[in-house]
């Protein structure tokens, strides 16, 4: 799993149906890092520091095991000091 | 899902049959660098997309036997390039 920071909200009106309509994002794994977008599964806000999973555990976490995702938060986390790690 | 913007459609009509039909894409993602990615949108030149690897682009696309593994997903409404 990776810990990455959400940036903001990605609005893609015209994407595939298995996608449907669930809440896409931005995460950066720093700040000023690559951008990466991110199947939200639980609810969060720009700033909150969250853990992502990718390959299969992604495609279950944001619903289905044949949910296309790569990439999918599971975890926000509570407390997060950056420049510790 | 990484994001790219789409520099063109890329023809070929040489392929494994597993590629069937599928409609290709030129792809530049943040650091420049070029990929190819199955298309099941049907993106023009000059979007900006958001692609999924590995056996979710599979999942991505309307048959999921296709062989690829970079499909875009979508078309990123309004985005500003750093």
């Amino acid at each position: 799993m990776k810990i990455m920071r959400v940036e903001k909200t990605l609005v893609s009106t015209n994407r595939i149906d298995a996608f449907g309509h669930r809440p896409l994002l931005v995460v950066q794994d720093k700040p000023g890092g690559p951008r990466s977008v991110a199947v939200d599964a639980v609810g969060c806000i720009p700033g909150d520091w969250v853990i992502c999973v990718g390959s299969s555990a992604a495609r279950e976490a944001a619903g289905s095991k044949d949910y296309p995702s790569d990439l999918t938060i599971v975890g926000i986390i509570d407390h997060w000091n950056p420049e510790a790690a | 899902m990484d994001i790219w913007r789409v520099v063109d459609e890329l023809v070929c009509t040489r392929r494994v049959p597993g590629l069937g039909a599928a409609s290709l894409r030129v792809l530049r993602g943040q650091k420049g660098e070029i990929s190819v990615a199955t298309d099941p949108v049907g993106v023009p030149a000059g979007k900006w997309v958001f692609t999924t690897v590995g056996s979710a682009a599979r999942l991505a696309m309307p048959d999921p036997t296709t062989q690829t593994d970079l499909t875009i997903c979508g078309i990123i409404d309004q985005w500003e390039e750093e």
